[in-house]
């Protein structure tokens, strides 16, 4: 058995983890990329939303790679991703793929079925304690791959050569997943913040550091903020912009929430969004619909100067929250833009919009920002 | 007091319980008129660009209610246990506050029967809180409305007429019979599917979701190895799978809109079923800028295909080319 699984993010880094500490043979299909999906959209039925065909294409080249199994979790509902697994089972077998496609839910609420499941696969061999002890290091590293973005997101707008950033987040994520300690994780993270403090001692000293970044909130759709590809990047191309960014919802927060049912908070716990999001949108919609509100007046209320909420064409939730948002616009005063994204969505368009957004943002604070500094990067990302 | 019922979405499915209720309770019910060009035009204009044909009507059908105190607009989080209606119907009404005419309070109230008739009994006393009603009315007030319902269901809508498409055609067996499936609130929604069920009554003979009995749907849901958590959906695959294997049925049409979320699985997975059974299929995709003309086209052909295939069999000579030897429907 040779297990796979879709692509999302980082997401990849931790259920490798899960997978190889119990000894199971993994695939890890390529990165998402313009291959990834136009085959998967070649398979996909139209009107589905851009992760199902992503998906798909993550699973067509993880079968050339020998994989045989899929993991993928599941759902209730309302959001049309509680039934991609049988929706995707039936499409691979048509195309001619043979793959088991295992749902990491409990089926008809039997939690019996769900153990059993996570017995297919995990093998005889492995203890429950083992599985159990897994589970927590993978979730362990999924805290600290969600530091080590935070602290990125923080550093691209403050140190002065985005390239070597990007090589510093490359680095991090490359010697995250290769560790298998709860030391490395800590240590990995220790290396990434001292990188970025020797850096930061260069920019003091110079001209371009006196300038106080933007901040701008992303909420959205989980699988196309967490996804860099499926977004072309923004976070990436915003920090370049000299944006600092923040996001609803971080991987661990996720795992915490949808996997283990909330048993343990993850970074940026989402718990609390729906709190926030009671005057405008006061019943959950499924999918991330009330937290994209929640995480939206969360950031208007901690002073951000912009959010930009992304969601694949069609998402059902998202579409709730978009309607809603304008009224957060209003009552704080503060620029949202939303940006839906699917297979035709092209790099330059997305730039085009984010550079006339920071444009729109940047000329109230052109003024007032010029006395105050840049401030550290450690004071603000990775807490 | 006069409450304004929006004729769209949930008026096709649910509107006898609601009229039963309120009748109940004394309150007037005023409906919007059926759709317009009007109505679709204030639809069009207020609604989220992003959001289905269907929600851009009610949000039409809102602001054409005129001289009312109340805007009704449950909302409906689910109506049977385990499932879910469609998540737009969750953010009702939040998403569709700005249609809302300035000075109309809405009325509005949660109904989830996924946990149980207690907590609808109690959230409907609640909403009567607002109108004035004791506890007890509300609850009079429901078993009234649950009695509408039922007779509704049971007579399969016959006596609500919401499309007036009760034609009595003389049985005859020469004539193809076609099945309709799809959303309640597009199939009867006359104007948006510009008049589909007349024009398709016209033809042939036609099987809707509304004629299947309930234990039929559920047998033919069984076969799934997830059960759907969508109570339309479940309807629609259930009595779809059910034409299907039926083979009086000729031809399935399904009825979608643009950017249906629910309808873009559980319309994959029928139209597989289809090919497997060698069963013509064809999906018609309505948006607000679908053409008559098309329409009619579209249809013609597939009926005109039907009625070739009865006539031959489907059976094609297996002998040199063919125009159609990669396609595997027939």
């Amino acid at each position: 058995m040779k297990v796979t699984f879709p692509h999302m993010g980082n997401a990849w880094i931790v259920i490798q983890t899960l997978f190889e500490s119990l000894n199971v043979e993994v695939v890890v299909p390529p990165v998402n990329s313009k291959r990834t999906l136009n085959l998967g959209t070649r398979l996909s039925p139209e009107s589905a939303c851009l992760p199902l065909k992503l998906n798909l294409g993550n699973y067509i080249e993880a079968a050339s790679q020998g994989a045989d199994t899929i993991v993928i979790t599941g759902g209730i509902g309302p959001c049309r991703f509680g039934y991609y697994g049988e929706v995707e089972r039936e499409i691979l077998r048509d195309a001619g793929y043979d793959y088991e496609v295992v749902t990491l839910e409990p089926p008809n609420g039997s939690l019996l079925g769900l153990a059993k499941r996570i017995r297919f696969l995990a093998g005889t061999k492995n203890s429950w304690t083992k599985i159990l002890k897994a589970l927590r290091f993978a979730y362990l590293k999924s805290v600290g791959l969600d530091r080590i973005e935070d602290l990125i997101h923080a550093a691209r707008p403050r140190l002065p050569s985005p390239l070597d950033t990007e090589k510093l987040y490359e680095e991090g994520k490359e010697r995250l997943a290769q560790t298998m300690s709860e030391k490395g994780i800590f240590d990995t993270i220790q290396w990434v913040q001292e990188t970025i403090r020797e850096r930061q001692v260069n920019v003091r000293s110079s001209v371009d550091g006196k300038y106080k970044p933007l901040r701008i909130g992303i909420v959205g759709e989980i699988y196309t903020i967490l996804d860099p590809y499926s977004s072309m990047g923004v976070e990436q191309e915003l920090g370049q912009l000299g944006i600092e960014v923040d996001r609803s919802i971080y991987l661990s927060g996720w795992v915490g929430n949808h996997v283990f049912q909330g048993l343990v908070p993850g970074y940026r716990s989402i718990k609390s969004y729906p709190g926030y999001a009671k005057h405008y949108l006061p019943h959950f919609v499924g999918g991330h619909g009330q937290e994209t509100v929640g995480a939206a007046v969360k950031f208007a209320r901690e002073g951000f100067d912009g959010i930009i909420q992304i969601f694949p064409l069609s998402c059902m939730p998202e579409i709730v929250a978009a309607s809603v948002l304008p009224k957060i616009q209003e009552a704080y005063k503060i620029p949202i833009m939303t940006l839906i994204v699917d297979e035709h969505t092209g790099q330059a368009g997305i730039k085009t919009r984010l550079e006339a957004f920071v444009d729109l943002l940047e000329r109230p604070t052109m003024l007032r920002g010029i006395e105050q500094t840049r401030g550290e990067v450690l004071g603000v990302g990775g807490r | 007091m006069k409450i304004g019922f929006p004729r769209a979405l949930f008026y096709f499915d649910f509107f006898p319980f609601w009229a039963g209720f309120f009748h109940h309770l004394n309150i007037e019910v005023v409906t919007s008129p059926p759709t317009n060009r009007q109505i679709m035009d204030l639809g069009l204009k207020n609604a989220s660009d992003e959001t289905c044909l269907p929600l851009k009507l009610l949000s039409g059908h809102i602001q054409a209610l005129k001289a009312v105190d109340w805007v009704f607009l449950p909302r409906m989080v689910s109506v049977e246990a385990e499932t879910y209606t469609c998540p737009k119907f969750l953010g009702i009404p939040e998403s569709l506050l700005s249609s809302v005419p300035t000075g109309i309070p809405v009325l509005s109230v949660t109904l989830n029967w996924r946990k149980g008739q207690r907590l609808v009994l109690k959230d409907l006393q609640t909403m009567g809180e607002t109108l004035g009603k004791s506890k007890i009315e509300i609850k009079q007030a429901f078993y009234e409305g649950q009695k509408w319902q039922e007779k509704f269901q049971k007579t399969r809508g016959a006596e609500w007429n919401f499309a007036p498409t009760n034609l009595e055609w003389p049985p005859e067996p020469e004539r193809l019979k076609i099945a309709l499936v799809g959303h309640s609130y597009l199939i009867q929604e006359s104007y948006a599917n510009l008049n589909l069920l007349k024009k398709l009554r016209e033809k042939a003979r036609v099987e809707l979701v509304q004629h299947v009995d309930q234990i039929e749907i559920e047998t033919n849901l069984l076969e799934l190895r997830k059960k759907l958590f969508w109570s339309h959906s479940k309807q629609i695959y259930g009595a779809g799978n059910k034409f299907l294997a039926d083979p009086e049925i000729d031809g399935i049409i399904y009825l979608t809109c643009f950017g249906c979320g629910t309808d873009s699985i559980v319309q994959e997975l029928l139209s597989r079923k289809a090919r497997q059974r060698h069963k013509p299929y064809m999906v018609i995709t309505l948006d607000e800028h679908s053409g008559e003309a098309g329409l009619i086209t579209r249809l013609e052909a597939f009926l005109d295909m039907i009625e070739r295939r009865r006539v031959h069999e489907g059976y094609v000579s297996t002998h040199g080319e063919r125009l159609d030897c990669n396609s595997n429907t027939l």
